[in-house]
């Protein structure tokens, strides 16, 4: 997988990344999840990712992305049937 | 404002398809160099429609000619948001990307779409990328222009490339995947060879 942008982040990410891989070929597509099982490693590498992107000042920058996306929200997260 | 659009066709399943996805910019990938990092910033499956939705950061590091260099004042590494939505009921990938650094400059905004190939729905997957590229810097209409042909360019040389990595992900994960298949049988049997002996 790929690496983080702080180095910092790297084993947690990896290990993060590996769970996610496996529940999404194993269980998302196959219709199976019932619950996210790598919200723990998830909840680590999110803890380590935010310092990071505090630190480098990415964080506000990230604040007008999402604001800008949110048409793409209302229109990607309706089900099509 | 340019547009930069093309669909092509990937000779693999959705599901494989789908999962490389997430494995795009990873080691299998040697054709992308300039994708330095991606990071998850979050991830929800919505519990009404099943639709998967995740945030990420990419890190991209390439270097820009020296008259694009002064405008955009040195800076060689951009970041890129991307929110993606799978809808495993549909089998459709939705990704949409914009630029987070030197938004003051330039506005690209990408779409692409991973869905089962009319043509062969079980065997392959049709991909569809569009974006739009914007320049602003007030009346220079020429410096506007330059910059948005640059990028047009570069996101076109990207694309080839990236097709070609993601073709190199999808082959690797098709022979690991055979692999640990076949690795699973060769331990069945010598687990039946065990009781046998025994």
């Amino acid at each position: 997988m790929s690496a983080s942008l702080a180095p910092e982040c790297n084993e947690v990410k990896e290990k993060y990344d590996n769970c996610f891989l496996k529940w999404y070929s194993e269980k998302f597509l196959r219709g199976t999840a019932t619950s996210d099982e790598c919200e723990p490693l998830f909840k680590q590498y999110e803890q380590c990712l935010s310092k990071a992107l505090k630190a480098r000042g990415i964080d506000s920058m990230l604040k007008e992305a999402r604001e800008d996306n949110r048409e793409n929200d209302a229109e990607h997260m309706r089900p099509k049937r | 404002m340019k547009i930069f659009q093309q669909s092509s066709e990937f000779d693999y399943s959705w599901e494989e398809v789908s999962t490389g996805n997430w494995r795009k910019y990873g080691p299998w990938n040697e054709k992308t160099p300039h994708v330095i990092a991606v990071d998850t910033l979050s991830r929800t499956v919505d519990p009404i429609t099943g639709i998967l939705r995740t945030e990420r950061l990419i890190t991209c590091k390439q270097s820009t000619p020296k008259w694009l260099n002064t405008i955009m004042g040195g800076q060689d590494t951009s970041l890129v948001y991307e929110t993606s939505y799978v809808d495993p009921a549909v089998k459709k990938v939705t990704m949409c990307s914009m630029n987070v650094t030197l938004s003051d400059l330039l506005s690209v905004r990408e779409t692409c779409i991973y869905q089962p190939s009319s043509s062969s729905p079980t065997g392959k997957t049709n991909f569809q990328q569009r974006a739009e590229i914007t320049a602003f810097c007030g009346g220079w209409q020429k410096i506007r222009n330059s910059i948005e042909q640059f990028t047009v360019d570069r996101f076109q040389q990207n694309a080839a490339r990236g097709k070609e990595g993601f073709e190199m992900v999808l082959e690797k994960a098709r022979e690991v995947f055979a692999e640990q298949r076949e690795m699973l049988r060769y331990q069945q049997e010598s687990r039946i060879l065990q009781e046998v002996r025994i």
